[in-house]
């Protein structure tokens, strides 16, 4: 299927989200745009990006589709890292908190990564699950952090994510969205590999336990830059993966674009509603996304539940 | 009609110098029977507390932090009987309180205290506020026989609610924002912020917010567009004793300094712990009061 027919959806929805807003256009419009509007814009798309991105690189790496990071127990790892921060060190630089936030992704992703090495493979369902649980531990101990130093209320900022705080000079980070978008295009024929396992990805000449590092750095960078700026995002790596593989199968050098660029535009309508429901208050976009996004995962595991007893 | 009511009572309780034992008060879930002149006294709400202080009456036990700085005395002489939200029940069946006060953040814990000790729930929250400050003190003021103190306290909280009155009058709208950790919500006048707007007179730049606990989430946009005359700040972070993100690092930025408030230097960034811990507190009341008016007389009218 061709790719093209998202370009004109993804057009419509850049303008609508250009010329929806609190604030009326009529004086100052270029302004407007240029402080807000199309920073809010900007923001959204490259966080969905961001999110599918690392959404792939997590499914090729436990070669399981219906992972995601927010089912890898990232995001809980990521929060309990900035916790720490905000209780050392309150004052720590936006630069300093991502940091702080990618390595203990890391930590946390690493730590999945052993469980799931362990989880038996017959079953597509198991690894979700053990996500799930593995998160939920994680986030168990981060609300008990915030519960005994009085931070729930940050608990809950960072697990919304949102965008009506985005305007010119708060979103600038998610840039480097963009820059790991790169890197990962020019990793994606390795990545297809590892998605094949250890065994055969080695057959093949792949260096595994590197590649699937360097895979994960990636991951952990990408979740911890979209959770500082913009807050947590759950399924978006799951839905915008599968329906593009569902659809144009799993060449991935083909499909990075295409995920990146679904999960934008998924991201945005979940803004782009959020801000209409209500207007002119705001529904996170997360809440509005997670909505969507749980229907289609219960879609994606009975399809998968479907479709397991055939390998 | 609440005013009457406790005058009702007040004349039944000394018409009655023999069951002067037992007093009704009137709570947040309306009025309860308790034994009049408790001494030992629990208290898990900062706003009790603070009421509790300016009518200069002791309690033993208080909570592990009590956020204002005026009542670290009252602090020091106490014990300490839990947080806010979670009593320690072992310390208190060891003090054996004659009453235990709890409201607000410790108003769900009433069932479990109450079989420790006769607890009130004395919560003050939403739209009209000063109303149930004004039967809190009152309420104080008969269970421990201090009415005297009581009367003298609301003459001069209503002084104070007047002298604001008088300050704000004139000077245009404003539009009340608690900024939380880089983001903004907005309070409308049925909020636990509202009295502001109710009670003191100010214009409300924006008509018809909800009364949600934390506010409407809104954009800057939604405030460049509402465009108040002032912008009236509390900032939670530093209620609770963080200082993550300050509210004047949220607000600095191009779409607030393009309001009228911005460009006329009327934004007010009030204290935000006796707003939003001690909210309804006598003395927090009269300290937000104070911030008010020393904002506000500043301004020429017009």
């Amino acid at each position: 299927m061709s790719r093209l027919w998202l370009i004109p959806i993804l057009a419509g929805l850049i303008l609508i989200s250009l010329a929806l807003g609190a604030a009326s256009l009529s004086q100052d419009a270029g302004w407007l745009l240029m402080v807000s509007r199309i920073p809010r814009t900007l923001a959204a798309l490259l966080a969905g990006a961001g999110l599918a991105l690392a959404g792939v690189v997590v499914q090729q790496a436990v070669q399981n589709r219906l992972v995601e990071p927010s089912l890898t127990g990232t995001p809980e790892a990521c929060m309990l890292g900035l916790l720490v921060v905000t209780l050392i060190a309150p004052g720590m630089a936006v630069a300093g908190k991502m940091l702080v936030a990618a390595a203990s992704a890391l930590v946390g992703m690493g730590g999945f990564l052993m469980l799931a090495d362990r989880v038996p493979r017959q079953d597509p369902m198991l690894l979700p699950i053990v996500g799930l649980v593995y998160g939920g531990i994680l986030g168990a101990v981060a609300t008990w952090f915030a519960w005994s130093a009085d931070l729930m209320q940050y608990l809950g900022i960072w697990m919304l994510g949102e965008f009506s705080g985005v305007m010119i000079g708060r979103y600038e980070w998610l840039w480097s969205v963009a820059l790991l978008a790169g890197l990962l295009y020019v990793l994606a024929d390795r990545i297809t590999l590892l998605g094949l396992g250890q065994t055969q990805a080695r057959a093949l000449g792949l260096d595994y336990g590197q590649t699937r590092a360097l895979g994960l750095v990636i991951v952990a960078a990408l979740t911890a830059l979209v959770l500082v700026t913009v807050g947590a995002f759950p399924f978006v790596g799951l839905v915008a993966p599968n329906l593009v593989s569902r659809w144009r199968g799993d060449n991935l050098r083909a499909n990075l674009p295409v995920v990146a660029l679904l999960g934008a535009m998924l991201v945005l309508g979940a803004d782009v509603i959020g801000r209409v429901i209500r207007y002119p208050f705001e529904i996170p976009a997360a809440t509005v996304f997670a909505v969507l996004g749980a229907g289609v995962f219960l879609w994606l595991l009975r399809k998968a539940a479907e479709r397991a007893p055939h390998g | 009609m609440r005013k009457t009511f406790l005058g009702g009572l007040l004349a039944l309780a000394l018409a009655a110098p023999l069951a002067a034992q037992t007093v009704t008060i009137d709570t947040a879930i309306g009025p309860v029977p308790l034994a009049a002149n408790p001494q030992k006294i629990a208290v898990f709400d900062i706003a009790a507390l603070d009421t509790l202080t300016a009518l200069g009456i002791d309690v033993a036990g208080v909570t592990d932090k009590v956020y204002l700085p005026s009542l670290a005395p009252v602090a020091a002489k106490a014990q300490v009987i839990g947080t806010l939200f979670e009593p320690d029940f072992e310390a208190l069946v060891v003090m054996q309180p004659d009453l235990i006060i709890a409201g607000g953040r410790s108003s769900t814990q009433v069932a479990a205290l109450s079989e420790i000790a006769p607890t009130i729930d004395m919560t003050i929250w939403g739209a009209g506020l000063l109303d149930q400050a004004r039967a809190r003190i009152a309420a104080y003021g008969l269970l421990f026989s201090a009415q005297e103190a009581a009367q003298g306290l609301t003459q001069t909280l209503e002084a104070k609610i007047a002298a604001a009155r008088a300050a704000v009058a004139g000077k245009g709208n404003a539009l009340i924002l608690l900024t939380n950790g880089g983001k903004i919500s907005a309070y409308g006048s049925q909020s636990r912020f509202g009295w502001l707007h109710t009670e003191i007179g100010l214009p409300e730049a924006v008509a018809g917010l909800d009364d949600e606990t934390h506010g409407q989430s809104v954009s800057f946009e939604f405030v460049a567009e509402a465009d108040p005359d002032w912008l009236v700040v509390v900032d939670r972070g530093a209620a609770i004793g963080a200082q993550a993100e300050a509210a004047v690092a949220t607000l600095d930025n191009p779409l607030i300094a393009r309001t009228a408030a911005a460009q006329n230097g009327r934004i007010i960034y009030l204290d935000a712990t006796p707003l939003y811990i001690a909210g309804g507190g006598a003395n927090a009341v009269m300290q937000t009061l104070d911030e008010i008016i020393a904002a506000f007389a500043a301004e020429v009218e017009g």
